[in-house]
């Protein structure tokens, strides 16, 4: 016969409230990733404001940051990304000293209780979205800073596996920011980084980075390396003629999949415990890229994969796995003693602890999952005279004279927004304002 | 027992709250290592007693007569940090306009406002007391320069390397009549364990 003493009752509220405050951070998760799910459908606006509506632990903040901050990027609130973002950097460069409080709560509790601190493709890839929105808001001082900054995360990043957070989109970004600025050499290296990341992977290599390795090698006069780029590729450098400029476009296609959670639990009868061992995985990919079109009178170029984000994040997970399914074996070991502790003392002493230990026992499932699936380039030598088209949207751009840059304009697009933005920003003539696009400061641009 | 439950309590409060402490804005600070208001003002410092000091002044006071006119052209930030240059640009301006031997003159984001504002008083202001176009002082030189950094990282170690260069040009005939620069070298540890 068990008797119920106000000790007993006294440990079933702490139980439950133990239990309870878990919940709440889990449930959290459980709506970010909700909202992950729908931001296809719905769209980056609605998301950003279901996100708005959620109450986050603080030791998620960096990935609520990181998430609100791509949803503002996507919108053209480029003051309200940029804040979100580099508040997130901070954070995640915080937490990289080793915490023994949340090793041990990780260890006997779950994997929640850390604080998220981003993967590797995490921490470059948020100075690459910060380098976007500095690019896109006119200061392209800023977004040369963050590709610096994105060169000396990858420099810590990269171990013995040379590829580990090395990302070939963010080193192709910097190139297109030193370009930009006129710094060729800057941009060739940064260009060829781009390429041995994609060889080492045995990836495909886009052809706006294949025409920006061999424009560049030709424009200096490095005839060794441009001959043996071009039987690499197999094609010649396009460097633009009088009267002509050039289009890259970045595309952001789809999003990125959320994790999940892989459960094993098993009933021992001898003991009467039931032990539960929780991973995080990703579901099985069936990504399928879908491209975007530059059209420029007499040419057209498709935009090509230079970043999988699918493939990274899968990637990413793997590297930890292993940690991962230590700490699940200690921390499953630790709550069977625990859970036997208390049975040899009280029997509903120990069906309240094995209860506590299954209920909280959760993978951890935060990621920045409202990234991209993808992040797609493409590069056009154009007239400066003519406009050029987002072929399968329809939309037009502007000529590239009348952005007052003959040399080579970006523009910006997601299959999540029907808004593609552009730099240079052009000239007020030549844009029609979209009914829900940010323009206070007029640091958005949006195509006409 | 009770007693130490207080005492502990009471000590994680304090640790929790947020303390205020005004120190002097001229004591040294470093939280991250990263680029701070004690950089700035060593780097107003310096080249403020440099620009004073070197020939370029007294030259081009004996040859003319005059106070040269300085504007302040562009001063890019080549580093790995979102630095402000606008903090030590503003302290060199102060220090050399009040040092009585320099003139500055509004720079070119400046001037269209008060340009704006001039249009505005041809309108609106009295006319004994309108100032009109066409009186501004051109500048007889322009101050340009770059920040830049080279940082080398080792697991939680990182040497932070800033070099400013600044040069006064001369408008004239393009003349680098002044070149400062100060560097700074900073060795940073990051903590391996937090609480």
């Amino acid at each position: 016969m068990v008797m119920v003493t106000p000790a007993w009752v006294q440990r079933l509220q702490v139980t439950g409230l133990l239990a309870g405050v878990l919940l709440i951070g889990g449930c959290a998760s459980w709506k970010v990733n909700q909202a992950a799910a729908e931001l296809a459908s719905v769209g980056p606006g609605a998301t950003l404001e279901r996100l708005e509506s959620i109450q986050v632990p603080d030791r998620d903040r960096a990935q609520y940051l990181l998430n609100t901050g791509i949803l503002k990027l996507y919108l053209g609130d480029w003051t309200g990304s940029r804040e979100d973002l580099q508040a997130a950097k901070r954070i995640m460069q915080s937490l990289q000293a080793v915490s023994v409080s949340e090793n041990f709560a990780a260890m006997t509790t779950n994997e929640t209780l850390r604080s998220y601190d981003g993967t590797p493709t995490d921490r470059v890839l948020v100075h690459v979205m910060l380098a976007l929105g500095y690019l896109f808001s006119g200061d392209p001082d800023g977004a040369r800073v963050e590709m610096l900054q994105a060169n000396v995360t990858m420099q810590t990043l990269a171990g013995d596996d040379s590829t580990r957070g090395q990302l070939a989109s963010a080193r192709f970004l910097a190139g297109v920011v030193y370009e930009r600025q006129g710094e060729w050499d800057d941009a060739l290296i940064s260009y060829r980084h781009a390429y041995r990341i994609l060889r080492e992977r045995g990836e495909t290599i886009p052809e706006a980075l294949q025409i920006s390795l061999l424009n560049l090698t030709r424009r200096q006069g490095f005839a060794d390396e441009y001959r043996q780029l071009q039987q690499a590729f197999g094609r010649e450098a396009q460097l633009p003629e009088t009267g002509e400029g050039e289009w890259l476009l970045l595309y952001f296609d789809a999003v990125v999949s959320r994790k999940t959670e892989s459960r094993i639990s098993v009933y021992n009868a001898e003991v009467d415990t039931m032990i539960s061992v929780v991973m995080p995985q990703y579901p099985q990919g069936y990504y399928q890229p879908r491209h975007l079109t530059l059209a420029a009178p007499e040419q057209r170029q498709r935009s090509e994969v230079i970043e999988n984000l699918e493939v990274r994040a899968r990637e990413d997970l793997a590297a930890e796995q292993a940690k991962h399914l230590a700490a699940a074996t200690v921390r499953a070991v630790a709550k069977y003693k625990m859970v036997q502790k208390a049975q040899s003392q009280n029997d509903i002493g120990g069906v309240l602890m094995n209860i506590a230990s299954v209920a909280t026992e959760q993978a951890d499932i935060r990621s920045w999952n409202m990234l991209p699936a993808s992040l797609q380039v493409a590069r056009l030598r154009a007239p400066a005279t003519a406009p050029v088209q987002l072929l399968e949207t329809g939309q037009p751009l502007p000529a590239l004279q009348a952005l007052g840059s003959r040399r080579l304009a970006l523009v910006m697009a997601s299959s999540l927004t029907d808004h593609p933005f552009i730099y240079p920003p052009p000239p007020a003539s030549a844009v029609t304002p979209a009914p829900d696009a940010t323009d206070e400061k007029g640091e958005s641009h949006e195509a006409p | 027992m009770r007693y130490w439950i207080i005492v502990v309590t009471a000590l994680f409060l304090t640790a929790c709250a947020t303390s205020v402490e005004r120190v002097a804005t001229d004591s040294t600070i470093d939280l991250s290592g990263a680029w701070n208001d004690t950089d700035s003002r060593l780097v107003a410092e310096e080249m403020i007693q440099d620009a004073l000091s070197r020939p370029w002044l007294t030259d081009y006071t004996n040859r003319t007569g005059q106070r040269p006119a300085v504007i302040v052209g562009t001063v890019r930030n080549l580093s790995h940090e979102h630095i402000n240059v606008n903090t030590f640009v503003a302290d060199m301006e102060r220090a050399l306009v009040n040092s009585g031997r320099v003139d500055f003159v509004a720079s070119r984001g400046e001037r269209s406002e008060i340009r704006e504002e001039r249009i505005d008083q041809d309108l609106n202001a009295r006319e004994d007391t309108r100032n009109a176009a066409g009186q501004e002082l051109g500048a007889d030189f322009m101050l340009k320069g770059q920040i830049n950094t080279i940082i080398d990282v080792e697991g939680k170690e990182q040497v932070r390397y800033y070099q400013v260069d600044l040069t006064l040009i001369s408008l004239a005939d393009n003349r680098k009549v002044w070149l400062g620069q100060k560097k700074i070298k900073k060795y940073v540890k990051n903590a391996k364990l937090r609480y």
